[in-house]
């Protein structure tokens, strides 16, 4: 039996990931996750960077088709992949994995077929400044055997994990410090091109 | 819509008042004007004059819109008890006023008590049947609960009613996008480019729909509003170039050999080409190669 897949999302890709989401509060995000499977443990795909894509019509093909191309191109030449896909919804309590973020990581799963879908995790991520949680602040979807996505169960937790322990602390700092505002999506490069959607300079 | 002159007439205020260079007043009046959302800095700048009651009452009869403005604010911010404040203070002065009757029917939806705001929506209506702002809060009530379908039902009643609204139409399209119901968001769109021919956006979202759909009839109209797009704006819009050449790229490979329809403008692609890259070698050098890359994948 193969042993079950795991996930192991760096600090950086993480927070810029969720910071997206944050600036956007009010609209559904998303974003591509770039890494390759661990050369040493064929079970562990290494998630080493995230491009944010999008807080604006989610669901048309054209700028999402550039995206891509241009994100592969890039990563490409640093011998990484789109491993997977994130997603937040627009509405708060809303916990489900719409049709949309379903289809984008079918089309993920074409070309990389053990990509996750990550969804934001809403409750968990009000909860961060009190609790002392090492968890991602992501829900891990994985597509079962029928090619539908699910949860993944109860151990899902041990499924996806953050390469850095103490992620939380440093992205429960970037929010105080409101350094959502500095990132740059797909949409806003399209909208004027000088914006970097590699965010060079975020975390630095 | 707000105008990037006006953004960044905003912005530069916004700027100036967070650095003590004062203007909350004049910074206020401008989001109000242009509708933007910025419900951190309202609640914080607006409540600093509010809770002086030198400067509040300088404003004179304006100091009852500035309540107004906060308590809705505030609401978005999850500062109900702030809101409750206002709309009481409001309340008060205007016991009788509708007004007011719709931003109590706001708290309670910002509470979450959605029977009781709905009662209190459908009392105002049946006092005035058009009423536009409650009309809305209907719907936006349907959306935050999750319950699209209602939401669509609500937006097209609305709109039997109020078909100028074009923010509504624009709505009701992205509503439709995100369930990926392109052709329903394609109605929407030809609606608001009849009623305003002139606006590149509707021109740009009315042809992504059209990609997205898909097949050589829609392909090539998308690509005729990609050009519209290109038309209106002067040529600088870069999400339209790009949709030029997607558009280039997938007709040529569903009419591979068939049809050599595309005839009626060449060198549309590589004029569209060009433009990119000369607009990317001057102001994005450092992503150049990625676009050489996209056009060379798209074979243009």
């Amino acid at each position: 039996m193969v042993a079950e897949l795991k996930h192991e999302i760096s600090q950086n890709a993480y927070i810029k990931l969720v910071l997206h989401a944050l600036k956007h509060k009010t609209t559904a995000v998303n974003g591509v996750l770039l890494g390759r499977v661990n050369p040493q443990n064929e079970s562990v795909v290494e998630i080493i960077d995230s491009v944010p894509l999008f807080h604006s019509n989610l669901a048309l093909l054209p700028p999402l088709e550039i995206a891509l191309i241009m994100i592969e191109e890039h990563y490409g030449s640093k011998g990484l992949g789109i491993v997977g896909y994130f997603h937040a919804n627009e509405r708060f309590d809303d916990a489900e994995l719409g049709i949309v973020a379903k289809n984008i990581g079918d089309h993920i799963c074409r070309y990389f077929p053990q990509a996750a879908v990550f969804l934001l995790d809403n409750k968990k991520l009000e909860a961060l400044p009190k609790g002392k949680d090492q968890s991602p602040v992501m829900q891990l979807y994985i597509r079962d055997a029928s090619k539908n996505w699910k949860l993944a169960g109860p151990d899902g937790g041990s499924r996806l994990v953050i390469k850095e322990p103490a992620a939380n602390v440093v992205l429960s700092d970037y929010i105080s410090s409101e350094k959502w505002q500095d990132v740059v999506d797909f949409d806003d490069h399209l909208d004027d091109i000088k914006m970097d959607w590699l965010n060079p300079e975020l975390f630095k | 819509m707000v105008s990037k002159t006006e953004e960044t007439q905003l912005n530069r205020l916004e700027i100036q008042v967070d650095n003590g260079g004062g203007g909350a007043w004049e910074y206020l009046c401008l989001a109000r004007k242009l509708k933007v959302r910025r419900p951190e800095k309202v609640l914080k700048y607006g409540l600093s004059i509010l809770n002086d009651s030198k400067k509040r009452s300088a404003l004179g009869p304006e100091e009852w819109t500035l309540y107004e403005q906060v308590a809705i604010a505030a609401m978005d911010c999850q500062c109900l008890d702030v809101a409750k404040d206002c709309i009481k203070v409001l309340r008060k002065k205007f016991p009788e006023s509708k007004r007011v009757g719709r931003l109590e029917g706001m708290l309670l939806e910002a509470k979450g008590l959605w029977g009781e705001a709905e009662k209190a929506y459908s009392s105002l209506l049946e006092d005035n049947p058009l009423d536009q702002v409650i009309h809305k809060r209907r719907v936006a009530m349907a959306k935050a609960q999750g319950n699209i379908s209602a939401a669509i039902e609500w937006l097209n009643k609305y709109l039997e009613i109020f078909m100028a609204d074009h923010d509504a139409w624009r709505e009701l399209a992205e509503i439709y996008v995100s369930l990926q119901m392109y052709k329903q968001a394609a109605f929407c769109y030809e609606e608001l480019i009849l009623s305003q021919p002139t606006v590149p956006l509707y021109h740009l979202a009315y042809a992504d729909v059209l990609y997205t759909l898909g097949g050589v009839e829609n392909l090539q109209t998308a690509k005729k509003y990609y050009a519209s797009t290109i038309d209106l704006t002067g040529g600088k819009n870069t999400r339209a170039l790009l949709g030029i050449c997607l558009c280039t790229s997938a007709i040529g490979q569903v009419s591979k050999g068939r049809n050599k329809e595309d005839k009626e403008s060449p060198e549309l692609q590589s004029l569209a080409a060009k433009a990119l890259e000369k607009d990317y070698k001057e102001r994005a050098d450092d992503k150049h190669g990625l676009l050489t890359c996209v056009l060379r994948s798209l074979k243009i």
